[in-house]
């Protein structure tokens, strides 16, 4: 065979190995796998004893480490510019480095650590399609001593182009799964915690009352109830800490527990006792949720009350609006014996309360600014008697106001409860 | 807006000072700060930098006094500023940390 003829037949067969490796990378979506053929793919193409892939982290701005024979993530990391794969990566130009200990930019750390030996450097940038930089390919000591030849950087800038391109689209279905998954596990928690809010409040002539939650986003903490047991209406508001479907179920549980305790507890205090013994059960991870308990006589307006680390309710009262007077006791969940004090306070004819979560007076507007107290306070007084469904909503729509758009950061629940006139009973 | 956070050894325990936002954006990443460590037998947390806690923050503080519970290792929560105080009293948690006014304060109580 010539010199020409041989030629010839190492161009076919490196041809034929590049068009195999883009059959391979052509049908794999998985990032995992599919840096894992690359890898395997360039070391037995390129004729190279190790072969790395640094993708670049375009949030951090660095180049994160994959290696030939054992795929983990982020193994290693490095800003841009910093070693070969660094700058080959700023310039997005080749480099071919024949004696790696002689080059300066060659960071010798990792051989000190693995205990490797490099000798020649072959280094290209993997480009997307749309030319952004997708990472670094880096091929350690061409097998058999040597250099890399010209021939072979050929090789690498057409493998790379290959490469560059399949691990772009690999990143966008993996982002896009991940955002598809994420979108899936909010919905799932936005029903989980609709699903338990009661659909009716329990009727009755002596009694009106009206609820409004509005979720955040990502948040799925916030829950209200009402229930009537024997003449006495129980009810409830609170939030649990987190988001998401862990929240949601947390809700849940609180929400079960709450239904369950109601007809078998001796008064608010007693009930809060009983759920916050099982949720502070094997709660590692140290979820909990304040709630406001009451319950209310409609006949003679008695109410008897406990919180558990929950914002105190305003007392609708004839001559105005006033903070219900609450002792602190930590949220469920956290303190398994904790002891929660009964409040005692007795509403008059037309009176009621109003029972909120902290996503009213820590709504945000676009500036960052909470709404705070103060102003909750304000609207209470301001709007005085009115039907309770129709107070829930206006203060509703105060919060809206104020947010002015910016997306809340945290469910919104309001809850207002009144006595009928005198008269009526 | 955002949370800032800075370590520094003082002496033989680890103060560390937060800033900003602690709620259920900035949460995840205070607690792997704070988690992902070594065990710290003596830190001090200086919150006098934190405008804002949200409830997803108060769990980042139970989460880590479990922890240091755990080991016997000793949490101290200083320079609360009064809306952090208000939203630890009012969750009932406050008794659950040894809290302090300042850094001093905090480090003198590994004195005695």
């Amino acid at each position: 065979m010539s010199v020409a003829e041989a030629g010839l037949e190492r161009s076919v067969a490196r041809l034929n190995s590049l068009l195999e490796v883009s059959r391979a990378l052509a049908v794999e979506l998985d990032l995992d796998s599919l840096l894992r053929v690359i890898l395997a793919k360039a070391t037995a193409v390129l004729e190279a004893e190790r072969s790395t892939i640094f993708l670049h982290d375009t949030t951090k701005g660095t180049l994160g480490s994959h290696l030939s024979g054992e795929i983990k993530r982020g193994a290693l990391t490095l800003p841009l510019g910093v070693g070969i794969a660094g700058q080959v990566a700023l310039s997005r130009q080749l480099l071919n480095i024949p004696d790696a200990y002689a080059d300066p930019r060659f960071n010798p750390q990792f051989d000190r650590e693995t205990g490797f030996r490099t000798r020649s450097i072959l280094c290209a940038p993997l480009l997307s399609h749309r030319g952004e930089l997708v990472g670094v390919i880096q091929l350690l000591n061409r097998v058999g001593g040597g250099v890399f030849g010209e021939d072979m950087e050929e090789m690498l800038r057409a493998f790379a182009s290959i490469a560059g391109v399949a691990i772009d689209r690999a990143r966008l279905v993996e982002a896009a799964i991940e955002a598809k998954r994420t979108e899936e596990s909010l919905r799932l928690a936005h029903d989980i915690q609709m699903s338990m809010l009661p659909r009716a409040f329990p009727i009755s002539p002596l009694l009106d009352m009206s609820a409004s939650l509005k979720p955040a986003r990502s948040v799925g903490g916030d829950f209200y109830d009402a229930l009537k047991v024997d003449e006495l209406i129980w009810f409830a508001v609170g939030d649990a800490s987190g988001k998401g479907v862990g929240a949601a179920l947390f809700t849940a549980m609180t929400l079960t527990l709450f239904r369950a305790t109601a007809r078998i507890a001796r008064d608010p205090a007693d009930a809060l006792e009983r759920i916050n013994r099982e949720l502070s059960r094997d709660n590692d991870n140290m979820m909990f949720v304040t709630m406001f308990v009451g319950v209310l006589d409609p006949g003679t307006g008695e109410v008897l009350y406990a919180s558990a680390g929950h914002p105190p309710p305003y007392l609708l009262r004839s001559a105005g609006a006033e903070p219900l007077e609450t002792i602190a006791a930590p949220a469920l969940g956290v303190v398994e014996h904790a002891h929660y004090p009964l409040g005692r306070t007795s509403l008059g004819p037309s009176e009621g309360l109003l029972l909120y979560t902290d996503g009213v007076t820590e709504a945000q507007n676009p500036t960052g600014r909470l709404w705070g107290i103060d102003p909750l306070e304000a609207f209470l007084q301001k709007t005085g008697m009115s039907s309770c469904d129709s107070l829930a909503r206006r203060l509703v729509a105060e919060v809206d106001a104020f947010a002015a758009g910016a997306s809340p950061a945290d469910d919104l629940t309001v809850m207002a409860l009144r006595r009928a006139p005198a008269g009526r009973s | 807006m955002s949370l800032e956070v800075r370590e520094e050894r003082r002496g033989e325990g680890l103060l560390v000072w937060a800033a900003g936002r602690i709620d259920s954006n900035t949460s995840a990443e205070f607690e792997q700060r704070l988690m992902t460590r070594d065990a710290e037998a003596r830190l001090v947390v200086d919150l006098s930098g934190v405008d804002y806690i949200s409830s997803a923050g108060l769990r980042v503080f139970l989460i880590l006094a479990k922890k240091m519970k755990a080991f016997g290792g000793r949490l101290v929560l200083c320079a609360l500023p009064p809306p952090v105080k208000q939203v630890f009293d009012l969750s009932g948690f406050t008794p659950l940390f040894v809290v302090e006014a300042s850094v001093e304060q905090a480090f003198g109580r590994f004195a005695s």
